[in-house]
């Protein structure tokens, strides 16, 4: 049984969507960031956060594991 | 003069080895002597037949709040447990900052469903450090207790509001490690963080908003005294669950620790999964680092009334927001209310088999009794109508008070369970004993480990399935002198019968502080629990005044 886990990082300070776009996938762009989105479902669907909250205009928390490819075909 | 002599029992002394016919004998609260006793005792407890243990070890639960009112953790001891892990997932209730402490009872209401009127009636406020607080349970004590330290109480205590809201400083992460350093030569067994749950206003805990820095930090700290660190992580994703192994075994290896994740389910259709996890497991133990994976023993079973908020409502936004916010009377409202109800159907329809499935189990009124044990599916049949209706319309007769039963909801497989709990790399907890009390009990999963695992599907052996649950429970967590019947250990034993050790039916009991119900079992088969050398339970009278629990593994020593 394969073991072999699935590109990932944590965020660093600041990061977002676009940045994470920008740095890991080779250029941002709607389409990276779509992508990169629909690969981490886990943050993009979580609830929002509270109005005025720093995370309002972004969910990804320094604690995520942020995917950077999408999963293995079964 | 010893205290006491076990004769006459099968020794099955935690290590794995074959059990063997032997006395143990008992002084000054430690096993002085195994093999044949002929001394005089003041207590001889005939053991002919039964097998004689370690005390089983409990390492996930949430007994924190249950300990200021209850110091025998009721009913662990009489399950057979000696010692209980609390502080699990990121919550501990010290140390804890006068002004934080309806935050953290927010977080164990939303969290761990644990009422909070039993805050408000049970808990007397009277510490703020962790060793304020370990002096304040250890007065009571009939149970052995190794307490976590939640991650969320030492930012709250730290950052205050900024908690929840960012990243630490350099600065406020030297403060934790300091904090925790405090902690841990308090008496702490080491540290527990979450990367998955939500707080009372359904907003990440505060952990969640640590940065990679700070938890390596923290662990840097851990290193200092080779103690623990437990994480919930996202159990419902292979992948996500991977990723947080490869970062434990990294911070295992990097700071000397052991490191431990709960739970793993066992989900109908997805062995693959579970298969690819043990197998990172397995990859990052080869490297040396000690990754332990939690498996519960029982099946998920949950059980409701629509008076509290249930879990099994979480992906129901609108059911949930109702019973969690709303007050009684506005449940009531809410389901009374022909186009609000219409909307919850429509809503609830993506979970039609679970509500067919659902069994009445309790209800107040004389003329729903015989409903009682049918599925809604059956009592949608005699009523022609549809099980959500069913059971809206049943709450509504019951005020409130009909409970369902949703059983065997997953890791029901016994085959594949039986596999996990057998492997090597498989640490057996994740009970969460003393919470969700509303929703199912989560006591007796050793009853059923012995029950389901040794007897029935013979996963393990018994003395396989001892060891489990005691020497390799105390290795794992790091608490001395407990977990094997060894000349010269503490006397923590339990003595049961291993053809009919079980957990008995759940029942909804009524010893909740503020007249408070829970969901309970009690135990089948456990014949006396001995602590610190003292009996503190026989199944023919029940609990003894003793009061030899001890903090785990406390306070540390200068060298």
């Amino acid at each position: 049984m394969s073991s072999i886990p699935r590109k990932s990082l944590f965020p660093s300070a600041g990061d977002s969507w676009e940045i994470i776009a920008e740095r890991e996938l080779g250029g941002g762009g709607e389409e990276a960031v779509g992508q990169l989105q629909s690969w981490n479902l886990h943050v993009f669907m979580r609830p929002p956060a509270a109005p005025g909250s720093p995370h309002e205009h972004n969910p990804i928390l320094p604690s995520d594991v942020i995917f950077l490819e999408p999963p293995q075909a079964a | 003069m010893l205290d006491i002599v076990i004769k006459n029992g099968r020794i099955v002394d935690g290590s794995g080895m074959p059990g063997f016919v032997g006395d143990i004998a008992i002084k000054a609260g430690r096993i002085v002597q195994i093999g044949r006793v002929d001394a005089a005792a003041e207590r001889v407890i005939d053991a002919e037949g039964k097998i004689v243990s370690p005390g089983f070890i409990d390492p996930h639960t949430h007994f924190d709040a249950q300990l200021l009112w209850d110091g025998y953790a009721k009913p662990s001891i009489e399950h057979g447990v000696t010692t209980i892990v609390p502080g699990n997932c990121s919550l501990s209730l010290a140390p804890l900052r006068a002004e934080h402490r309806m935050k953290l009872v927010g977080m164990f209401n939303q969290i761990e469903e644990m009422p909070i009127i039993a805050f408000e009636k049970g808990v007397v406020w009277n510490w703020e450090t962790f060793d304020e607080f370990l002096q304040r349970i250890q007065s009571d004590l009939s149970i052995n207790v190794a307490p976590l330290v939640g991650h969320s109480a030492l930012r709250l205590w730290v950052m205050g509001a900024a908690a929840d809201q960012r990243a630490a400083t350099a600065a406020e992460c030297e403060q934790m490690q300091d904090l925790l350093r405090s902690c841990l030569e308090a008496g702490a067994v080491g540290m527990s963080t979450s990367f998955v749950d939500f707080d009372e206003k359904m907003q990440p805990v505060p952990c969640r908003y640590a940065s990679t820095e700070e938890l390596d930090a923290l662990c840097a700290t851990l290193g200092e005294f080779g103690r623990i660190v437990q994480i919930v992580h996202e159990f419902y994703d292979t992948d996500l669950t991977i990723a947080r192994i490869d970062q434990l075994a990294e911070l295992s290896l990097k700071h000397g620790i052991p490191t431990t994740l709960s739970p793993l389910f066992v989900n109908a259709g997805d062995f693959d999964g579970v298969d690819r996890i043990m197998a990172r497991i397995d990859h990052q133990f080869e490297r040396g680092a000690r990754v332990w994976l939690q498996v519960q023993t029982r099946p998920v079973d949950i059980s409701f009334c629509l008076e509290v908020p249930s879990l099994l409502f979480i992906r129901l936004p609108s059911w949930y927001g109702i019973i969690r916010f709303g007050s009684r009377e506005d449940v009531i409202a809410a389901l009374s209310d022909a186009d609000t109800r219409a909307q919850l159907i429509a809503e609830a329809a993506s979970m039609a088999s679970v509500w067919a499935r659902l069994r009445l189990r309790q209800v107040s009124t004389e003329a729903n009794q015989a409903l009682v044990g049918k599925t809604l599916e059956e009592i949608a049949e005699l009523r022609g109508s549809t099980p959500i209706d069913v059971m809206i319309d049943l709450s509504l007769e019951e005020d409130l008070q009909a409970h369902f039963l949703a059983a065997d909801m997953g890791h029901n497989d016994v085959a594949k369970v039986g596999e996990l709990l057998a492997h090597p790399h498989v640490h057996i907890g994740a009970s969460d004993g003393g919470a969700h009390i509303l929703s199912f009990s989560t006591f007796g999963d050793t009853g059923h480990l012995f029950r389901q695992f040794v007897r029935d599907s013979g996963a393990l052996t018994l003395e396989q399935a001892v060891k489990k649950i005691t020497q390799d429970t105390a290795l794992i967590w790091g608490i001395p002198e407990r977990g094997l019947l060894q000349t010269g250990y503490v006397a923590d034993i339990t003595i049961f019968d291993a053809g009919t050790i079980d957990r008995g039916p759940e029942y909804f009991k009524q010893d909740v502080p503020g007249d408070g119900y829970r969901y309970v079992r009690d135990a089948v088969g456990i014949d006396t629990v001995i602590i610190g050398g003292a009996v503190s339970y026989q199944q023919d009278s029940g609990y003894t005044p003793a009061k030899e629990g001890a903090v785990l593994p406390g306070p540390v020593q200068a060298l």
